[in-house]
């Protein structure tokens, strides 16, 4: 050893390494990037999935993937878009993000923050090894609804690695709940009370709580699954005295708070993005706050929403109706007060803010049209057909993926140091905004006449075929589209601008900092005296000045 | 944006949207549920245009208060120092936007409650209230129809017109879900529970649905009709399924068998059975369609002995004319 003495110690080595610095790395930054690319890379997959399912469907009788491959498709698809993109690609800019725009040096727990991480990976890589199980990938649907899932009628191992996945995501996630909560809660800078904290800090705090009531959920009724599947329980098998409905109940008790974890730090974007780019502050601040709050705490009230078809009894459909409408009530809060802040702005059309916009305008068409679907009668037609796909994927592609490329685009600078270019990043808006109406629009009215979901096939004329090609047109121009936005990165990544610290002008503490910021994030935190703590350092400096 | 993209964005959404209203004109539509065929769907089809008519209203509020904004203080060259101006809320208005969709959603939910009175639908009924319904089956992947007289059909309800018809729903091994657009809204087949449907069908013809929860590989093909008649020929109808083995035969082995197996029992997702020893084979197509075997499910898990029978004779006559021993009829 001694004569070794010389060399620098194994843990200096390993974390300086171009690799090895990535593997062992607790940075809250380099884990929000590492969660944020690989999320990306998921969505690419999840993207080809979606792809194939509209090839399939573009023309009645189409042969281009056999009816398990299908299955296995729409199964695959949602799984990776809900647990492998959405969810974590929040946690990857929350990441990034929250330590930075409360004015802190990291997340509360570093190392479980890595494992989060990690386990998100691991989770991701068990899902797509199913393809190479035996039997295939699962092909139950990305809800698993038994008795379907259960081993009688899905055999093979496909099923049982995708409780496995969820599982591991499921820890993955929680782990991450929980930093996010502490970090928020005890890391604030000084005079960063609850009402100066960024929307997107706010967002992200009910998307941590939400996960932590609502996971435990999916985790007990996936083991019940996983038991009945191998060791010869029978919890949702009827025919052996189980209940199939408990399986419903149990899941949507988690699915119902997921959807509004997507959809939340969504909201919270735009509530960043909007007033930044209209040159004001956010017009009434406390009430998206706390509506943000109150649709967390009425999204656990709503899960048999999903289950209007499922017999219960009436008083039970008017509840759940009732307790959706009333979300309806802080949505539109936020929707008119984001239409306030760009009253008598000063509007510039950066590729964030059109991404921005053009949320408002697709969330909106989501969000009414989930009031249809509300309307429980109504929802005994809509229910499990095309008009659900169509209002799902308004909310999530409109709503949530929307979001995610406004996010994208306004922290780039801040994230790599270098400005994503316009021109392409207009372009790519343009041609995401025309496909995905395109793609999503005709699905309401497939689902009116009658079009179920998750059918590998129809045989149906008249206006079924226009609207199923029409969709699948879109579905191309929207794939144009992301890959305008993989283009406009890698050029960026080899030519692109670099980015000052404060590029857009914004209001919050992560532009405080260098782009892209040091690994202690700040030397000094300025006291916070508002929620728009660096607008007010810049009229200080220019009151000094003068 | 530079004003090329712009024109030529514009440009392409007319055009999508002229060849969407082109193809929506040309069809039958899909711009509201298919045209009713029962008090059921037209209390529903109300409801659907009710909400489409304030939704929509709110839609063209909020989208052209947006495309005004934007508009109307667009930055125009101005510099993004140059600040908007600094108002930070107003709480009558927060009022207003807060209690305006409140009494929207109430009269929508009001609405909806008067309607759903008339519709009188999915309560769980007593099993001993639902004596003399026709029960309505889910299995992988048929429907199969039991009428209070004990005759089967599948694949085709019949109903009688102007005749309120309890259906009771309910499934022989995984979820599925029962609906027919132009009768009602669908109700979910579920293994282990009755679910009860009152139906009234009050116009002739034969309305196209298809099982619409995901139940398997051939999900897709799940397809169902229900044809409603004037109530005497339905009362006839029944009376001569009752002892129509064929009759019953050939719409098992078409509902059934032929899904996988081919029309001709060629051959598709399953073996071609066309000449499989099995079909002479009395005892064992009875073993192989109670309790399945290998890929195939348990198709008949829980058919009566009749029905059975009735597919036996009918494989028989078809696929081995002139052997003998197996069928009776």
């Amino acid at each position: 050893m001694a004569a070794r003495a010389e060399r620098p110690p194994l843990s200096a080595v390993v974390a300086e390494g171009r690799v090895s610095s990535w593997l062992t790395t607790v940075d809250h930054k380099r884990i929000g990037i590492l969660y944020i690319l690989t999320s990306l890379v998921f969505f690419i997959a999840g993207g080809v999935l979606a792809l194939l399912m509209r090839a399939q469907l573009a023309t009645p009788g189409e042969h281009i993937v056999t009816r398990n491959s299908y299955n296995e498709l729409f199964t695959m698809h949602g799984t990776t878009m809900i647990f492998l993109v959405v969810v974590p690609i929040w946690a990857g800019l929350g990441n990034y993000l929250v330590p930075l725009m409360i004015g802190a040096r990291d997340m509360a727990f570093p190392r479980l923050n890595a494992l989060s991480y990690w386990l998100f990976l691991l989770g991701g890589i068990i899902l797509y090894s199913s393809w190479f199980a035996a039997g295939g990938a699962p092909r139950a649907g990305w809800t698993g609804y038994a008795p379907l899932s259960e081993a009688g009628y899905t055999p093979g191992h496909g099923m049982d690695l995708w409780i496995l996945s969820l599982h591991v995501l499921t820890l993955s996630s929680l782990a991450g709940a929980i930093n996010f909560l502490v970090t928020i809660h005890r890391l604030r800078a000084p005079g960063m009370s609850w009402m100066r904290m960024p929307l997107f800090v706010w967002s992200m705090e009910v998307y941590a709580a939400l996960l932590v009531v609502a996971l435990p959920a999916l985790s007990a009724g996936l083991t019940m699954l996983l038991l009945d599947r191998q060791a010869g329980t029978h919890f949702f098998i009827p025919s052996q005295g189980g209940s199939a409905l408990l399986y419903q109940h149990v899941f949507w008790f988690f699915g119902h708070p997921e959807v509004y974890i997507m959809i939340l730090p969504a909201m919270g974007v735009v509530s960043e993005v909007i007033p930044v780019f209209s040159r004001k502050p956010i017009f009434g601040y406390t009430a998206i706050a706390l509506s943000t709050v109150a649709i967390g705490f009425y999204s656990m009230l709503v899960w048999a929403h999903h289950m209007f078809t499922v017999g219960l009894p009436g008083y039970l459909q008017g509840f759940f109706m009732i307790s959706s409408m009333i979300i309806a009530v802080p949505t539109g809060i936020k929707i008119f007060n984001w239409l306030a802040t760009t009253w008598r702005g000063n509007l510039h059309f950066d590729t964030p803010m059109l991404f921005a916009l053009g949320f408002i305008v697709i969330f909106t068409i989501g969000g009414l049209s989930g009031i249809f679907v509300a309307a429980y009668p109504f929802d005994w037609q809509a229910q499990d057909t095309y008009f659900v796909v169509a209002h799902l994927h308004y909310v999530l592609f409109g709503g949530s993926i929307f979001a995610v490329f406004a996010a994208l685009h306004y922290w780039w600078p801040k994230i790599f140091g270098k400005m994503l270019s316009e021109p392409l990043g207009k372009v790519s808006f343009w041609l995401m905004f025309v496909g995905m109406n395109l793609t999503f629009f005709p699905m309401h009215m497939l689902g009116l006449l009658g079009m179920p979901r998750r059918i590998y096939t129809y045989h149906y004329g008249g206006a079924w075929e226009g609207y199923n090609l029409a969709s699948t047109i879109g579905s191309g121009i929207m794939s144009l589209g992301i890959l305008v936005f993989a283009w406009n990165v890698l050029r960026t990544h080899r030519a692109g601008a670099r980015a000052v610290n404060d590029p857009w002008l914004a209001d919050t503490l992560e532009w405080y900092t260098t782009s892209p910021p040091p690994p202690h994030n700040f030397d000094k935190v300025p006291y916070v005296t508002s929620p728009r703590p660096l607008r007010d350092l810049r009229r200080r400096l220019a009151e000094s000045r003068a | 944006m530079p004003p090329p993209v712009r024109r030529s964005a514009f440009v392409l959404s007319v055009t999508l949207a002229l060849v969407l209203t082109g193809t929506a004109a040309a069809g039958n539509g899909g711009l509201a549920p298919p045209s009713p065929a029962s008090p059921n769907a037209a209390s529903i089809r109300d409801i659907y245009w009710l909400i489409l008519a304030i939704t929509g209203a709110i839609f063209v509020i909020v989208t052209g208060t947006l495309l005004l904004f934007i508009f109307r203080y667009r930055s125009k060259g101005r510099p993004r120092e140059l600040e908007g101006s600094q108002v930070r809320g107003h709480t009558k208005l927060e009022l207003a936007w807060t209690a305006g969709p409140v009494i929207l959603l109430a009269i929508i939910a009001g609405f909806v409650f008067w309607k759903v009175s008339d519709i009188g639908a999915t309560s769980s009924l007593p099993d001993s209230q639902a004596k003399g319904a026709i029960t309505i089956e889910g299995h992988q992947y048929y429907w199969n129809f039991t009428y209070p007289n004990g005759a089967i059909s599948v694949d085709t309800l019949r109903m009688p017109a102007g005749r309120a018809m309890k259906l009771t729903i309910r499934s022989a091994d995984v979820n599925h879900s029962w609906w027919i657009p132009a009768l009602a809204g669908k109700l979910d087949a579920i293994p282990g529970k009755l679910n009860h449907m009152t139906l009234r069908a009050t116009k002739l013809g034969t309305f196209a649905g298809q099982c619409a929860e995901f139940c398997g590989v051939l999900h897709a093909a799940m397809l169902a009709h229900a044809q409603v008649l004037p109530a005497a020929d339905y009362d006839s109808w029944v009376s001569r399924r009752a002892n129509d083995k064929l009759g019953l035969g050939k719409e098992t082995f078409v509902g059934v068998c032929a899904k996988c197996h081919g029309l001709a029992a060629q051959g598709g997702y399953g073996p071609n059975i066309a000449q499989n020893p099995l079909l002479g084979d009395r005892k064992g197509l009875t073993n192989i369609i109670r309790h399945g075997t290998g890929k195939m499910p348990a198709v008949g898990n829980d058919w009566s002995q009749a029905q059975i029978d009735a597919m036996i004779a009918y494989l028989h006559k078809r696929f081995a004319q002139g052997a003998s021993g197996g069928g009776q009829g």
